[in-house]
């Protein structure tokens, strides 16, 4: 029995330029967040940007940028969703994939052949067309998620979110310590809803001779522009988060 | 249309199994469609024959099965088939034509009610077999 599905990712992304996986480890340091900041900065940039969203059971991303859960079309193979309400954006733009689109608000209980089934089969049939970029929104843990993207998505990079708590700083440290095992590049470790100082995170970075990208510092205008890609865009995060993207090379 | 997708990957794993050998050495290849996936065979067929065309290997013959869903609850062991999986919206369908593990959004064990379950079969698209001449260079 051969399952035909991993012979096409690789073909899948070859129109894509740069491949980054949001990663932590540790839950409720703000992944999303950074993913789809990092998609609205990228796209503001002129750029083309898809962002896949692999929090199959907690999937969120879809929300952040105020994308209804709807089928997407098809075109020989499964059309990621557009994200229309991009002011910002000088001629790039942000399409969405997420099983949380298709499931809606529902309970999506999976365990773990089940989500590895279906991360491939998102890989292998969605079309994304030529971009310059794709952003992976990963959940927390070191999981079927980390492993399966090490595994199958050619010329992956790493952006590594943690916040400077004590809660999270060890946590991550493991994920840092496992990507440098699978040979995983850091793009760059992220410092997030920072309160004056990230330095634990640099520190982290350091540790791994890991490029530190930066900080998003933690802004009360966050949570009411959640659901509007525009004003998310527009916030000091999203600036932050373009200076973090600079730092990292991207 | 995404069968499109799905044709294609079975095409190229099928190159990716005959690896350095001559293509006509495949006789054939059976493909297993997973009934809770509901693809449509008439779309995969011909899809399949579209791409075949530029393809060495596309004087094989490609057979295609149904392989039936089968469900079996983690929680009270009762297994059940898709036709027992009544009252799916159009909606459900479609997810789970798009993305069967989505099935565990919307399909309950018909007994106890329970989420937690396993698709033991007929999930999506499998090659089943290929079949290789056993003769001379190919063998």
């Amino acid at each position: 029995m051969i399952d035909p599905r991993s012979s096409v990712v690789a073909s899948r992304l070859a129109g894509i330029g740069r491949i980054a996986a949001f990663c932590s480890a540790k839950g409720g340091v703000g992944k999303t967040l950074c993913t789809t900041l990092a998609g609205l900065v990228l796209a503001a940039r002129g750029k083309n940007v898809g962002i896949l969203d692999l929090d199959l059971q907690g999937s969120t991303a879809h929300l952040f940028l105020g994308v209804t859960p709807r089928m997407p079309r098809e075109d020989k193979g499964i059309l990621p969703l557009p994200v229309t309400d991009l002011e910002s954006a000088r001629g790039g733009g942000l399409v969405l994939m997420s099983a949380g689109v298709l499931a809606g608000n529902r309970a999506l209980a999976l365990r773990g052949h089940e989500v590895s089934d279906a991360i491939l089969e998102l890989l292998a049939v969605t079309i994304w067309g030529p971009l310059d970029a794709l952003l992976l929104d990963l959940p927390p843990g070191i999981g079927e998620e980390v492993m399966d993207l090490a595994r199958l998505v050619p010329r992956l990079e790493a952006f590594v979110v943690s916040t400077p708590s004590a809660a999270s700083i060890p946590v991550v440290e493991r994920l840092l310590g496992f990507l440098a095992e699978v040979h995983v590049p850091v793009a760059g470790v992220i410092a997030n809803m920072t309160r004056g100082d990230g330095s634990p995170v640099r520190a982290l970075a350091s540790r791994f001779h890991a490029r530190y990208a930066g900080e998003v510092a933690w802004e009360p205008r966050v949570e009411p522009a959640l659901g509007s890609a525009a004003r998310l865009g527009q916030t000091a995060a999203a600036a932050a988060m373009d200076a973090v993207l600079k730092e990292a090379g991207w | 249309m995404h069968e499109w997708a799905l044709a294609e990957s079975v095409i190229e794993a099928t190159a990716a199994a005959l690896g350095s050998r001559h293509p006509s050495c495949l006789l054939g290849v059976t493909v297993l469609l997973g009934e809770l996936q509901a693809i449509d065979r008439e779309i995969f067929t011909f899809a399949l024959e579209t791409l075949l065309q530029e393809r060495p290997f596309r004087a094989a013959s490609y057979t295609l099965q149904t392989d039936p869903a089968r469900f079996r609850c983690t929680n009270c062991g009762r297994e059940w088939t898709l036709a027992e999986c009544t009252g799916l919206e159009e909606d459900a369908r479609e997810a789970i034509h798009f993305l069967p593990e989505t099935a565990h959004a919307f399909v309950r064990c018909p007994s106890c009610g329970s989420p937690d379950y396993r698709v033991q079969a007929g999930r999506g698209v499998r090659i089943e077999s290929l079949t290789l001449d056993g003769a001379g260079s190919c063998a």
